[in-house]
């Protein structure tokens, strides 16, 4: 893998004269933590009043004292959360598999095979990228209920795939862009043909650009609420956030119970970030180079 | 195990600039053939071609005597060891070296106890399980070697498998990839721009320059009679040294006209060789460091020159000579810019350690008349006869 290595710089801000220089570093040390702390507090703060507040009944809610597990056990009488976090579940891992299945073969060809055009393809598509959900939302839904899609999930499936597949292609290209052609060549040398090493190679190397491309949307399409909300028009087959979203739109909303119901809805992201976090960081250096 | 036959084979890129232009070679069943050359002259190209990761612009390839033109890599069953060794990241050394044979669906037993050989053969034994993350460069070399020869493959292909280790762990594995080679008897092209590997290790040696092959022989012939001027410059460290001289007549016969100085050409020269008429052209005359000896007080076989510089490399010292008094076309030549377009005569010896010469020293120099070369002074083209 082809790493830029910025050559290490002289420090402009140090002038003090060098044996002052350990206590200064220490001291930066300490104010990059106690900044960290101060972040850290700052977006853990509404977790922990989502927590706290999801633990009372309404009525301890609004007069201050006391923890009851009430909102939680009526939550599922209020909204299905199961069917919901489900139907979630699906659209999301559907989209996500379209996603990579588009994206990696075409990152691969992108940046692996010489074709007529091959730049402006990739060109064309990565500018996708730039364009705005809320700008094609309208057209998308005429098209989308013209082909009578609108009822189940696939809508939206198709609509998600679409809005990630030019991300996935883009990272995917220049994932692979880094790892070396003789690698490739190695094995179709050792026999394998281009989709053997598609299949055998270069997904398994691509693991931690997979990895990546699946935290991301994963992160995006479960906490989106707009597609959701246009292209799934059965409520049974809500997702969850436009079920709370609907809670939350109630004229008599509990808000303990809202509370409970958004941090189950923040739940699997964070979980899917926490499983997938060591892939990120990790693997990039295959040690493909040397 | 086959032989492979290059006939006319030529590469051409988009820019219309053959990489390799017309190369006619033949590798026999089990000799190791090495293709050397200057950086961009067509080696990796050829081999690319060979192992099918590049198409053939025209002529034609064969193994085995099938040609192969238009055959798929994976089924020309020729084994590869590349640059960078490309080895697979996410598979351990034994994975690595078991997947071409998995590939074809051998069974599991079978793929591990080839694995075992080759492992055996490779000293690898122990890193079987290790991933190449944690392999050093010459242990990642020997993988790469034994993803190779696990598949007992029609040919083994090389590509600079040496140029990323280090110049001892090099000189080992030369040694080590020579002996496997005979060991197994595959027939192997070796690419290389190393003439010191090129002449150690190949049965035969094809030298190649701007896409064209110059000439191809065993080592020694290679060293013995260069074909052209390019050859002779390139095979051999240091190399030869070589001359554009006039001839002239004098009352010995023909000698070569170095400045003022006269060196006399054995007679056996003019039967064996084309000599250009005195007076002429002139001619491109080679002699080797190690045929340029010192001789004690000057004669009519001698040359007088100057030391100039002194590399002591330990177990010889390279004496940089220039020839005294040459005068004329030979003296420094400065152009309008200032630049040196032209040095006077050079000449550099390989001497024994023990010779006490100093710079400035005078040095009276016979050049060894059995082994004199002369090539033609515009195509570079050796003038000896028969070739
Ligand atoms: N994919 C390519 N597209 C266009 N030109 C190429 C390509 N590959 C090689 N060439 C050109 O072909 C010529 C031969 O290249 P090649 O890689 O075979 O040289 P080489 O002898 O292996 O050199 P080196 O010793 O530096 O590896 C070079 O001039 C190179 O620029
Ligand atoms: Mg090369």
């Amino acid at each position: 893998m082809t790493t830029v290595l910025t050559p290490p710089t002289e420090s402009g801000s140090h002038k003090e004269p060098p044996p002052l220089k350990p206590p200064p570093r220490r001291i930066g040390r300490w104010v990059l933590f106690g900044a960290m702390i101060v972040v850290a507090v700052i977006m853990l703060y509404p977790f922990f009043v989502m927590g706290v507040t999801s633990l009372k009944s309404e009525s301890q809610f609004l007069s201050g004292g006391g923890f009851s597990w009430l909102s939680w056990s009526s939550l599922t009488s209020v909204i299905p959360v199961g069917q919901e976090v489900l139907s979630s579940t699906i659209v999301c891992s559907s989209s996500i598999f379209i996603i990579l299945c588009v994206g990696l073969p075409a990152g691969f060809a992108f940046s692996k095979l010489r074709f007529r055009l091959s730049t402006v393809v990739f060109l064309v598509i990565v500018s996708a990228m730039m364009v705005p959900l809320q700008a094609i939302l309208m057209p998308e839904f005429v098209n989308v209920t013209k082909l009578g899609l609108t009822g189940g999930y696939t809508g939206a499936i198709l609509v998600y795939a679409a809005l990630g597949t030019p991300f996935s292609v883009f990272l995917f290209t220049t994932y692979f862009r880094g790892v070396p052609d003789e690698l490739i060549e190695a094995g179709i040398v050792d026999g394998l043909g281009y989709f053997g090493a598609l299949w055998r190679l270069v997904l398994p190397i691509a693991v931690p650009a997979i990895a990546t491309v699946t935290v991301l949307q994963f992160i995006q399409i479960w906490d989106d609420l707009l597609v959701g909300l246009l292209f799934i028009q059965n409520t049974s087959d809500r997702p969850i956030t436009v079920g709370l979203a609907v809670l939350a739109a109630g004229r008599t909303t509990s808000i303990p119970e809202l509370m409970a119901g958004s941090i189950i809805s923040a739940l699997p992201a964070m979980l899917v970030y926490l499983g997938f976090q060591r892939y990120l960081v990790k693997g990039l250096t295959m040690g493909i180079d040397r | 195990m086959a032989e492979i036959t290059f006939d006319g084979v030529t590469k051409i890129f988009g820019d219309n600039i053959p990489a390799v232009d017309q190369l006619s070679l033949h590798v026999a069943e089990g000799e190791f053939m090495v293709l050397v050359g200057p950086s961009g002259c067509g080696k990796t190209t050829a081999l690319r071609m060979l192992a099918g990761l590049e198409d053939i612009t025209a002529g034609s390839l064969s193994i085995g005597g099938t040609v192969v033109n238009n055959v798929l890599p994976k089924d020309r069953d020729v084994a590869m060891v590349f640059q960078n060794y490309a080895l697979y990241p996410h598979m351990t050394v034994a994975q690595n070296m078991g997947f071409a044979l998995k590939i074809r669906g051998q069974s599991k037993g079978e793929v591990a106890r080839k694995v075992g050989e080759a492992a055996a053969i490779l000293r690898l034994t122990e890193y079987l399980d290790r991933r190449p993350k944690a392999l050093s460069g010459g242990q990642r070399q020997r993988v790469a070697m034994g993803r190779a020869i696990v598949r007992s493959p029609q040919a083994f292909l090389m590509d600079e498998p040496l140029s990323n280790l280090d110049a001892q762990l090099r000189v080992e594995m030369r040694l080590e990839i020579a002996r496997i080679q005979r060991l197994l008897g595959v027939a192997t092209v070796y690419v290389t721009h190393d003439q010191i590997e090129a002449m150690t290790m190949g049965d035969r040696v094809a030298v190649m320059r701007g896409g064209r092959l110059q000439q191809c022989d065993t080592p020694q012939d290679l060293y013995d009679h260069p074909k052209n001027d390019f050859v002779a410059g390139f095979m051999g460290s240091p190399p030869m040294n070589l001359l554009r001289v006039g001839l002239e007549t004098t009352d010995a016969g023909v000698a070569l006209a170095l400045g003022s100085q006269r060196l006399a050409i054995p007679a056996s020269y003019a039967t064996s060789h084309h000599l250009p008429r005195v007076d002429g052209p002139g001619v491109v005359f080679g002699v080797r460091p190690e045929d340029v000896e010192v001789r004690d007080g000057s004669s009519a076989d001698s040359l007088t020159t100057r030391v100039e510089r002194r590399e002591a490399l330990g177990a010889e010292i390279l004496v940089h000579l220039s020839l005294v008094d040459v005068g004329g076309d030979n003296a420094i030549v400065v152009n309008d810019s200032g630049a040196v377009v032209a040095r006077p005569t050079k000449l550099v010896a390989k001497m024994g350690p023990r010779s006490g010469v100093s710079v400035g020293d005078h040095l009276d120099v016979r050049l060894n008349p059995d082994h004199f070369h002369f090539f033609d002074a515009d195509s570079g083209l050796s003038l000896r006869r028969g070739v």
